[in-house]
């Protein structure tokens, strides 16, 4: 992979994992602050180091065993589903369809359901924290390492790109980890929607690349071509919030007038 | 049989943990993708053919399925 290629693919896993990241740290934030801090960090700890697990043991397992382009095939297709759905979801936000990811509001929704839970639980070490931030960062990092995965192994038994992935991920993760910290409250000022925007862009763009090379499709310009097909999705999803941004002012004016 | 029932739950919660992930809400996405996939596939072989066809069913799929979710939006 060129130079260009290796910076759009950390800047991808980056930003992806940032937006996971906020949404953990919502939910852990809301039950620290609700049902106590002790259990909401182990539920947190185990979920990190589970996760940790399966990259290793996942990573290493696919690399040893699987062919390149059976595992492009699988990737690209990975990427290009996960992709798709950011995109569209951002693109229906970005256009006034859907309405934008309040975090201040989910991080409310979530304090008052854990406070119903503590009425009913009133324990020290509570279970109901440890098992509400393992499965609330569990499962949002499960798409980092979806998205780790994919990005690190598209050249097969080259680690360097898996390294790249997992400094991508790590850098987007601290920088969200140490806000988080700063503040200690949800980050409702993260541009989420615009970040799901140009991740969603980069995901379809790898995802169709990589599905390609994986059937056997040879682009021009090889990796080059990754920039040729990033300005596609790009200007494709710009017309779409566009007309849709019409679209949605003209039912406005319809039901007002 | 406890067991049997404990391994039946995990894998049934497994199988929905991927449902939820790659249909959710959008299974006009999965299917999409996966004719796209075919279609790159068969047309792998020409020229140009392979390469306009799997941009081109990217950028239709784009544009059905957000048509599709803004009219069940509004």
């Amino acid at each position: 992979m060129g130079a260009g290629s290796t910076t759009l693919l950390i800047i991808a896993v980056m930003a992806a994992s940032a937006v996971e990241a906020v949404e953990a740290l919502t939910i852990i934030l809301a039950s620290g602050i609700t049902l106590g801090w002790r259990s909401t960090w182990e539920g947190t700890i185990l979920a990190i180091l589970a996760l940790t697990a399966v990259v290793s043991v996942l990573g290493t397992t696919i690399i040893q065993h699987v062919d390149i382009n059976y595992l492009r095939i699988v990737i690209g297709t990975l990427l290009l589903i996960f992709g798709l759905q950011w995109l569209t979801k951002a693109i229906l936000r970005a256009s006034g369809f859907k309405a934008l990811h309040d975090e201040a509001k989910i991080f409310e929704r979530e304090v008052a359901e854990l406070k119903k839970e503590k009425e009913i639980m009133p324990a020290k070490r509570n279970s109901v924290a440890f098992v509400v931030s393992f499965k609330g960062v569990f499962l949002e990092g499960m798409e980092v390492v979806m998205i780790v995965i994919s990005f690190g192994l598209s050249n097969g038994k080259d680690y360097s790109q898996l390294k790249y992935a997992v400094i991508g991920a790590a850098i987007g993760i601290a920088v969200i980890a140490i806000i988080g910290a700063i503040v200690a409250r949800p980050l409702a000022k993260v541009p989420e929607n615009t970040l799901k925007l140009g991740v969603g862009v980069l995901l379809v763009t790898f995802g169709l690349f990589w599905m390609g090379e994986g059937v056997g499709i040879s682009w021009p310009l090889e990796d080059m071509f990754i920039l040729i097909l990033l300005a596609i999705i790009a200007s494709t999803t710009f017309g779409l919030i566009t007309y849709f941004k019409q679209v949605h002012r003209r039912m406005i004016q319809e039901v007002r007038g | 049989m406890k067991l049997f029932k404990a391994i039946w739950e995990f894998i049934k919660s497994f199988g929905l943990f991927w449902k939820d992930f790659l249909v959710g809400d959008s299974p006009e996405l999965a299917l999409g993708v996966t004719i796209i996939l075919g279609v790159s596939y068969v047309s792998r072989n020409s020229r140009i053919l392979d390469i306009v066809s799997s941009v081109v069913l990217v950028m239709v799929l784009m544009m059905i399925t957000v048509w599709r979710k803004t009219r069940r939006h509004s």
